[in-house]
């Protein structure tokens, strides 16, 4: 039995040899070509369920959305600035209580009808009814009678309060036909069950085809109302192809099966590095990673703990989690962000600074145990909790590491008492506008997934929220940097890295334009096409 | 027979209700917070709110549990909270596929497992029957995923041959569903391009998911093939002067057959489990990858709707493995 078991796993171990040296790639190419058009083919991790942009929001429904709806204005370029689209100028009143847009009159939507400020007001107070995907943004401040039509091609936006930060939100809130929805409403639903795979945008592509957790395909329209940036070269369409394991996704690129991957570990994204044809777009990125701890229970509710954490930490390890494609936070706010400022002497590995703090503590000599808790399928956080373990023996702080699923770390960080001592997360950065990375810092992040340090200072809140109404720049800018001080100087969390945004494609896929007010491993596929 | 049919009813209905309680009750006793997945991550309380009053997920436990048998009964399983679409929907289109990819794994361990296990019995202790037995041993030592991308890395990337995953080429026109097995309908259809091309697509899962079984059959038909090879009227059979071929396979492989087929009705389960990690690695856009999506998105009504199909499946194979055997053996009737 012992000789079998010996010669089946030389067997495997050979066969795994002949078929890791010397891969090779087929001759093929991803995309498809229809009457002339070429189609991309995109290797995505995760099912597109819904393409109403009221209903869902996140990365790959978002990439999918965009290609289809349009919003009032756009992120464009890096750094990211906010630049014209439905909307072909705007202005804000003195106090930001008034935001008035005046729309493009070339904007249609895809049957023809065009894009007027009636349809703008009848998509935000959508979004608000129905009450999912981005309607948290301004769901607060927002109401649909406080939208005006002022003509049919100026809306208006009248707030209670100042809102100086409103613009930074709408590149993410998309406009919808209304007769379109109309004629499709069934009881009341507000057109959302036909939504879900079908298009009433002013985009373009519109829907193809639908094979849910399988293929979703997009096709162009020849006669976009914006025009192609690139010429009779555009995309004729796009194919979104499920593809589940990173190791598949590599797979798929090598072979010529997918023109562009995103998602792929470190290491896939160094292999596919070295092979001919393939183009690895490397950017800074805009979502911070950082251990949050329970800042009002357990042993971290003790400042001197936390600060002697932070100073025991090994951060130089992290970067080469990523291989160096990572940047280090200097401020609690990303660098991305209007209003960063660096901060003197932010936390870096100092041991003896660290064992003054711990001396401080009631565990003046270590001897405790802290649970990290991270998300159960993401190996960079669970390798950060083994330079965490690592580096809090120096200590004799013992680490205990948890996995958890994301609905469990949702549910967990919804009370102090059930969140972890530390929680290793990323943030998504939405607006370029220092409110967006401010809000985490606020009270009424409590109960959220992000507000799982249960942070609770008085001061940094009342600062939080007159930085929100404040209307001038200048008057702003100093109350951002001082929220980025007190955050500091309280370290509710290890502020630790930025993981650059990455995605591989073949050579032939021209146009990708990176911005970093994105989600991670978005594509705009207006602006590319197949040189070939 | 008719009273032994009925009790064996009796106990299936039993069976299937006691899974869908305890399915039930575990995946709403399992912590997290579909509700708050489903709304996103920045969602606010009131998001959060709004979709667990669509979802009844306000309701208490038990009245949530009398409207899901309620309505299993009526054939509605609820709607998927990560999609919004109907689960019965998600089922129909993944149902097919599973039970296509199973069918040919299936098919292709018989075929082979027999095979190999008739060669390594007629040729019993020489190198063609330690081949057979180290293959045995790598099918059941050999872990699915692993051997899956091993695959994958050799006939996708190295050679070129096969695609990497999915069901069918991305735009490859389907054939109008008659059965909705691809391939299948794709003959049927006389679009034998197309059926060709799902047979490329299939080749890899259906032998990832059929090495396991496939190695049991072999291990089994050889053992039956010598014990029946050894036994009286084969002996008999040579003495009448048969030939050697016609006494392998007319007479000892029909008896070895019987054991074989057995353990086809209890592998049946075990495959269908095992789809969820196939489906995963290939793509392959059937129940088991339906399920993997599903509980890691917290979504239990299409997790109870495949557990409660498995089950079904399963019970309903050992069920009819029963029946065959009641049949044929009037005695365990009594039972």
């Amino acid at each position: 039995m012992l000789r079998m078991r010996f010669l089946t796993t030389a067997f495997t171990a050979v066969l795994a040899a002949g078929v890791t040296f010397g891969v090779s790639t087929t001759d093929g190419k991803a995309y498809e070509v229809v009457d002339g058009s070429k189609i991309l083919v995109w290797g995505g991790r995760t099912p597109v369920s819904n393409f109403d942009p009221h209903q869902r929001f996140d990365a790959p429904h978002h990439v999918f959305q965009s290609a289809i709806y349009e919003p009032l204005v756009k992120y464009k370029g890096n750094p990211s600035e906010i630049v014209p689209w439905l909307a072909e100028s705007w202005e804000m009143n003195d106090d930001a209580t008034e935001w008035t847009f005046k729309l493009d009159p070339r904007a249609k939507f895809q049957n023809g009808d065009p894009v007027d400020a009636a349809a703008v007001k009848y998509s935000f107070a959508r979004a608000l009814k129905i009450n999912k995907a981005v309607a948290w943004m301004l769901s607060g401040n927002l109401k649909e009678e406080n939208i005006e039509v002022v003509d049919p091609s100026t809306v208006r936006f009248n707030f209670d309060v100042p809102s100086p930060s409103f613009i930074g939100y709408l590149p993410w809130w998309m406009i919808v036909n209304p007769k379109q929805v109309a004629e499709h409403e069934v009881d009341g639903d507000l057109g959302q069950a036909w939504m879900m795979t079908d298009t009433a945008g002013s985009g373009p592509f519109r829907v193809k085809q639908f094979r849910p957790d399988a293929v979703y395909q997009l096709e162009a329209l020849d006669d976009y109302w914006r025009g192609w940036p690139q010429g009779d070269k555009h995309l004729g369409g796009v194919i979104y192809q499920v593809i589940r394991e990173p190791s598949a996704q590599r797979t798929a690129l090598m072979t010529k099966q997918a023109d562009i991957v995103e998602g792929l570990t470190t290491a896939d994204y160094q292999q596919v590095a070295n092979v001919p044809g393939i183009v690895i777009e490397n950017n800074v990125g805009s979502s911070p990673f950082a251990i949050k701890f329970n800042y009002q229970d357990g042993p971290t509710k003790d400042v001197n703990l936390r600060k002697a954490i932070a100073y025991a930490f090994d951060y130089e390890a992290l970067p080469e989690l990523y291989a160096g494609d990572a940047t280090l936070m200097t401020s609690p706010f990303p660098s991305v962000l209007k209003g960063h400022v660096e901060i003197d002497g932010f936390p870096r590995r100092d041991l003896e600074k660290a064992k003054e703090y711990l001396a401080k503590t009631e565990w003046a000599d270590g001897g405790l145990e802290l649970e990290y808790v991270h998300q159960q399928g993401n190996d960079e956080t669970r390798r950060v909790g083994l330079i965490l373990l690592n580096s809090l023996k120096d200590l004799g702080i013992d680490v205990r590491i948890t996995p958890l699923l994301w609905a469990n770390m949702v549910a967990n960080a919804q009370s102090i008492e059930t969140a972890a001592d530390m929680t290793g997360l990323f943030m998504a950065t939405y607006t370029s506008d220092p409110d967006s990375a401010a809000t985490q810092y606020h009270k009424s992040a409590w109960g959220q997934w992000f507000g799982v340090s249960h942070y609770d200072n008085p001061e940094v809140f009342d600062l939080i929220e007159k930085g929100r109404k404040t209307a001038a720049w200048d008057e702003r800018a100093p109350i951002y940097a001082e929220i980025q001080e007190k955050i500091t100087a309280d370290q509710p969390e290890l502020f630790g890295y930025t993981p650059n945004v990455r995605l591989a494609h073949r050579d032939y896929v021209k146009g990708y334009e990176y911005t970093s007010i994105k989600m991670s491993g978005f594509a705009d596929f207006g602006s590319l096409w197949i040189e070939d | 027979m008719t009273l032994y049919l009925v009790r064996r009813l009796l106990v299936l209905g039993t069976m299937m209700f006691g899974l869908l309680c305890i399915t039930f009750f575990i995946a709403n006793i399992a912590p997290g917070d579909p509700a708050a997945l489903a709304a996103g991550p920045n969602a606010t309380k009131s998001m959060v709110e709004t979709i667990r009053v669509e979802y009844g997920l306000d309701k208490p436990l038990w009245e949530q549990f009398s409207r899901y048998v309620t309505d299993v009964f009526t054939g509605d399983l609820g709607r998927s909270i990560s999609t919004t679409r109907p689960v019965i929907d998600h089922i129909a289109e993944a149902f097919p596929a599973t039970m296509e990819l199973v069918l040919f794994a299936i098919g292709f361990a018989v075929v082979m497992g027999v095979s190999l296990g008739v060669l390594a019995a007629v040729w019993r202790d020489t190198f063609v029957d330690h081949a057979v037995r180290l293959f045995a041993v790598s099918g059941i030592a050999l872990p699915m995923f692993w051997f899956g991308l091993l695959l994958q890395l050799l006939f996708a990337v190295k050679l070129g041959w096969l695609p990497v995953s999915g069901r069918l080429g991305l735009i490859t026109e389907r054939p109008e569903p008659i059965t909705h097995l691809l391939i299948l309908d794709s003959m049927l259809r006389g679009m034998w391009g197309t059926a060709f091309e799902g047979l490329r697509y299939i080749a890899m899962p259906a032998l990832v998911l059929s090495f396991p079984c496939l190695a049991s059959v072999a291990r089994v038909a050889r053992s039956e093939m010598i014990e029946t090879m050894a036994s009286d009227y084969v002996l008999g059979a040579r003495a009448h002067g048969l030939g050697a071929f016609s006494i392998q396979i007319r007479h000892a492989l029909r008896n070895a057959m019987l054991p074989v087929l057995a353990l086809i009705g209890l592998r049946y389960g075990w495959m269908l489990g095992g789809t969820a990690l196939v489906e995963t690695v290939f793509d392959w856009p059937g129940l088991g990858l339906l399920m993997v999506n599903s509980v890691l998105m917290s979504d239990f009504k299409p997790v109870l709707a495949v557990t409660l199909i498995i089950g079904f499946n399963v019970m309903l194979a050992n069920f009819l493995v029963d029946m065959a055997y009641a049949w044929f053996d009037p005695r365990l009737r009594q039972g």
